[in-house]
């Protein structure tokens, strides 16, 4: 029945973890629809994304519907709905980016990960997104690596980045099938 | 009246006069002031600052390394500010660890500044030139820029020894309804993109009566192309805390929060650092500097919605919902954050309020033209050859802006256009250069200020494909609830990528009007109603370009992908060179029997690469289009 | 309570309460303005659907009459040449997104865009823009009822009944954009959600996107809560 968006099964062990997490976030804020977006960014940067399970204790702890977390969680680009991979890419989509080779940038990316924007490798090492500009407009192609901000992204600066990684380099073809060999 | 004005003032000055005697025992000592700005950070600032620590640790030198933000001439970054007593302080861009030793060493201990290196001097002297003396310098004016990029955005001493919450401290002796008067008669408009008078959104809440209210300044930031809010929020931040805790003191607000974009996290770590540094000093909270005025300010973190700029949906994403435009009345200065008086203002509006309050409402009434007082912030971007951010008195040309401020194009293009005021804005041609920057004029030419997003555009930019990127980023934002941005938006983009990809038909162009001028109409919010700005604007200045993708199938600035071929041209090519072979990341480049390079088309996938790395001595690949040059090409191949 | 006035709607005169939203008074006379997102229960309208525009005396731009709220001397048409224009376009709009099979939907005999193009004198075809792709399949796991997205217009009566009025909250807005979709916690079916088959939002539905299985209708159902007083 579902579209888009597939959750995970959870490992042993993080239905616990996730209790924990929004137990921690609920202690700092207190359980008011207004704190609703702070919850879930807290909740988030504890976990890496947000599981189904943590978006029903947060709907019971402030006694509103799930179905409205979810909308929520849905509409805002920050929150991820699937864990995201070990290191993550994202590519600006400024205007600037986009007229020097953002694109070309995120093709780069895709063709040497084997992945589309929004999706993560099968190995879980990668995952590769599009953002809005980051506001570092003059240092445009900009991709966002972690966290660390890297400058005039030329294809060739795709591959040093990945190296940097320990990622093994391969023709467009091949890296699908190399997936995860050599990661860090 | 505040009894105690008096006393407000001398704990001010006390205040003042210990931030002075910290910041004049820094500069007693030479001071290298590195630009870490998130710009700067980005093109390798700390590695520089690290590299400068080290240089001053080994050779034991008393010099102070500290971080500062941006400056505005972020095409130079990394950049550093080195004052030295007896020098100058002269400014460095383009730096390395390496050079930044190499400083070190010349300039602080052979006294010989390296001039070779240096872009400016901040002080007139006899030896080096300072910013008025370049075209950039005559031009600009700063009043919300004044500190960004020479003070310590961390250390709210160097703000208020630059005469920081004086301003503040000064209201605080005076009625409310004086700070108002004060902000209505310098008709400040506000910042954030259509120029409603800041007076008098001020004042409607004082009319909407006693009580809670609050005070927001809106720093979602979502523009694509657009940084000045983060340039000031890391770069000064306590200005914009000021403005704010005027506002509230002028409405009668006891709160208030600065909505921040979660892509904006150094502005965050240093707000949030700003704040408590402000509340230690007793500028912030209960009884501000003694006086009988309490306010808090929070931060609230946007988490990712560009409609969240909107100020209704910004209001509903506080309160916990999904960021969507309420219907209207009531306004928000009747009942915004939690249905009580609500004062939104841009990042910029808030501060300009307390240089306004500071040199009086004549003085900023005196820059910029009559409907539009003071100055405009842009971020400006694209193929210009000096990047940055400037602010420049309004009614300054875009010529003088983008040719004087900016240097020109990049790379000796020729100019197509300029893109303002992002998604809702639009891009004037060569022909609307000489309009004076202001709210009016630019909204009369089809763009809008916005909230002051300025991109250059050269003659490698097709203007269906910006067209098309900005209705795209729109339609990705549109937060889906009414039907003339959620579908009307969508159809016109499905229209755009047809006739990008060379599938256009000739009734497109009336229906893409068409629905234009009806999603401007009918959406519900500002979003929708200026998303079929960068459309409009286009087809009424570039029509041609249109044309030639739907008719010819061609794309005159050969950007579009489905309608170009990359071509090797074998009299520039060199059987001595492989660079492109090596570059190609699809293998589709071979060599022929001849030596020679030549592209398999059913590989390319026209990522450029090869147009890049081909040594400029040869200059042999180029793109064609229509795509059927090629058969032509290849006919005549030697 | 607020003070009588007295109003003109296409030129007739009628009596209203001042502060009540145009559109409200228009449908009480009998005077027929289109809509689909209007809910009288909803503090603040919606304004979501871009249907209700109305022309008032002395503004150039056509209102949604769902905010309007009305004062002495108002005077408005429901329709005009800029009015009928944006009607036509929201409505084609609305279509270009809706599954246009009219014979095989179960609502067509109370479907309100039915009404809506008869009243108006519009086509339930597409004139100049292209259908877009339903990317949800047809969910009947609910015993009673059938949830076929491809034919919602996203007017949002369902979702607001199912919290404000059945107290249920099984359905939700989610997503944003061409994308934003009526739906369940985490998109599961409808009978694995917390659905209670009360039969409200069916009710509520004004297109073919919730109808009740054949047989299955409630013998209570008939009163219409979101749009009654």
């Amino acid at each position: 029945m579902r579209k888009g968006v597939v959750f995970l099964p959870l490992l042993q062990g993080e239905e616990e973890l996730i209790r924990k997490s929004v137990d921690k976030a609920l202690r700092k804020h207190e359980a008011t629809r207004e704190n609703l977006i702070p919850i879930l960014l807290q909740v988030q940067e504890a976990l890496g994304y947000l599981p189904g399970l943590a978006m029903e204790q947060i709907a019971a702890a402030l006694k509103m519907p799930a179905v409205e977390v979810y909308g929520l969680a849905t509409f805002y680009n920050q929150f991820r709905l699937h864990p995201p991979g070990k290191h993550q890419v994202k590519v600006c989509m400024g205007t600037a980016c986009y007229m020097v080779g953002g694109r070309i940038a995120l093709e780069c990316f895709e063709r040497r990960l084997g992945i589309k924007e929004g999706e993560t490798t099968p190995d879980r090492e990668f995952s590769l997104e599009r953002v809005a500009c980051v506001g570092c407009c003059t240092m445009a192609p900009v991709v966002v690596v972690d966290e660390h901000v890297e400058g005039k992204v030329t294809p060739t600066r795709v591959d040093g980045i990945l190296l940097s990684f320990g990622k093994a380099i391969a023709s467009g073809a091949e890296a699908a099938g190399k997936k995860g060999e050599g990661a860090s | 009246m505040r009894g105690n004005a008096a006393a407000v003032q001398e704990r001010y000055l006390k205040l003042k006069a210990g931030a002075d005697a910290r910041v004049k025992a820094l500069y007693s000592e030479p001071v290298i002031r590195v630009g870490t700005a998130t710009c700067g950070i980005a093109a390798g600032a700390l590695p520089v600052k690290e590299a400068f620590a080290r240089a001053v640790e080994e050779k034991g030198l008393p010099a102070k390394v500290i971080e500062v933000g941006c400056m505005g001439h972020c095409y130079a970054e990394p950049l550093a500010i080195i004052s030295r007593p007896g020098f100058p302080s002269l400014c460095y861009g383009y730096l390395d660890a390496e050079l930044a030793a190499r400083l070190v060493e010349d300039f602080l201990i052979n006294d010989d500044p390296c001039y070779e290196f240096a872009l400016v001097a901040l002080e007139p002297n006899d030896v080096f030139p300072t910013f008025s003396d370049f075209p950039r310098g005559v031009y600009e004016q700063k009043i919300v820029l004044e500190h960004c990029g020479f003070i310590d955005p961390g250390d709210i001493d160097h703000y208020i020894a630059r005469g920081g919450y004086g301003a503040l401290a000064a209201a605080l002796g005076k009625n409310p309804a004086e700070v108002l008067e004060a902000v209505k008669a310098s008709h400040l408009r506000g910042r954030g993109g259509a120029g409603f008078p800041a007076g008098l959104k001020w004042e409607a809440a004082v009319k909407a009566g006693s009580g809670e209210k609050y005070v927001i300044c809106n720093a979602d930031e979502g523009d694509p192309g657009a940084f000045m809010d983060r340039g000031i929020l890391e770069s000064c931040p306590h200005q914009v805390i000021e403005g704010m805790l005027l506002c509230a003191y002028a409405v009668g607000a006891e709160k208030g929060y600065f909505y921040i974009r979660a892509e904006y996290p150094l502005a965050v770590e240093r707000v949030r650092r700003a704040l408590e540094q402000a509340r230690e000093k007793g500028l912030l909270g209960k009884d501000i500097l003694g006086s009988d005025f309490s306010c808090e300010l929070e931060i609230f973190q946007g988490s990712g919605a560009f409609v969240c700029g909107e100020a209704t949906a910004l209001v509903r994403s506080m309160e916990g919902k999904m960021g969507i435009p309420a219907t209207r009345p009531p306004r928000l200065a009747e009942a915004g954050y939690r249905g009580r008086p609500t004062v939104l203002n841009n990042v910029k509006t808030f501060a300009y309020v307390p240089p306004i309050l500071n040199r009086g409402v004549e003085w900023f009434r005196s820059i910029g033209t009559e409907d539009n007082p003071g100055t405009a912030v842009f971020s400006l971007v694209g193929k210009v050859a000096h990047t940055g951010l400037v602010e420049v008195p309004m009614g300054t040309t875009l010529r003088q802006l983008i040719y004087d401020v900016g240097e020109g194009l990049a790379n000796g293009k020729a100019f197509k256009a300029v893109q303002i005021g992002g998604p809702s804005g639009g891009c004037l041609p060569e022909s609307a250069l000489d309009i004076p920057i202001d709210f009016d004029s630019l909204q009369e030419a089809g763009a809008i200020m916005g909230s002051g997003g300025l991109v250059v555009l050269d003659e490698d930019d097709c203007m269906v494909a910006i067209a098309r990127y900005f209705l795209e980023f729109t339609q990705q934002e549109s937060c889906g609830k009414c039907t003339f941005c959620r579908l009307g938006t969508k159809h016109m983009l499905d229209i755009l990528t047809r006739i990008t990809e060379g599938r256009g038909e000739p009734q497109d162009l009336e229906i893409l009007e068409e629905l234009a001028e009806e999603v401007r109409a009918g959406s519900l919010c500002n979003l929708g109603a200026t998303a079929p700005n960068p459309v409009l604007t286009t087809l009424r200045y570039f029509r041609d370009e249109y044309e030639a993708h739907i008719f010819e199938k061609r794309c005159p600035a050969l950007m579009c992908k489905e309608l170009i071929v990359y071509y090797i041209e074998p009299q520039r090519c060199s059987k001595l060179c492989n660079v492109c072979v090596g570059s190609c990341p699809v293998e589709a480049i071979y060599t022929r029997e001849d030596g020679l390079k030549a592209i398999d088309q059913e590989k390319c996938v026209k990522c450029d690469n090869c147009l890049k790395t081909c040594p400029p001595d040869y200059n042999a690949v180029i793109k064609l289009s229509p795509p059927g040059l090629l058969a032509e090409k290849e006919g005549k191949r030697p | 309570m607020s003070k009588a006035v007295t109003i003109f709607i296409d030129g007739r005169e009628i009596s209203a309460f001042e502060g009540e939203k145009l559109l409200w008074v228009a449908l009480r006379n009998g005077i027929y303005i289109p809509n689909l997102c209007a809910i009288r229960g909803k503090k603040r309208p919606s304004g979501s659907c871009r249907l209700c525009y109305v022309q008032v005396e002395g503004r150039s731009e056509p209102v949604t009459s769902c905010t309007l709220p009305v004062k002495e001397g108002l005077s408005v048409q429901t329709r005009s040449p800029r009015v009928d224009r944006l009607v036509r376009s929201a409505f084609e709009l609305l279509l270009s997104h809706h599954r246009l099979d009219c014979r095989s939907c179960a609502k067509r005999k109370s479907c309100e865009l039915l009404k809506l193009a008869k009243e108006r004198g519009l086509k339930m075809r597409l004139s100049r823009l292209a259908p877009l792709e339903h990317e949800w399949p047809v969910d009947d796991s609910a015993e009673t009822f059938v949830f076929d997205r491809s034919r919602c217009v996203l007017c949002g009566r369902c979702v607001w009944i199912c919290r404000e009025v059945a107290r249920v909250g099984a359905l939700g807005f989610s997503r944003r954009g061409i994308r934003r979709v009526v739906t369940t916690f985490q998109d599961v079916s409808m009978a694995q959600s917390r659905c209670t088959e009360c039969g409200l939002c069916v009710e509520a539905c004004p297109s073919g996107a919730l109808y009740f299985k054949e047989g299955k209708q409630p013998a209570a159902a008939g009163q219409n809560l979101s749009r009654g007083g």
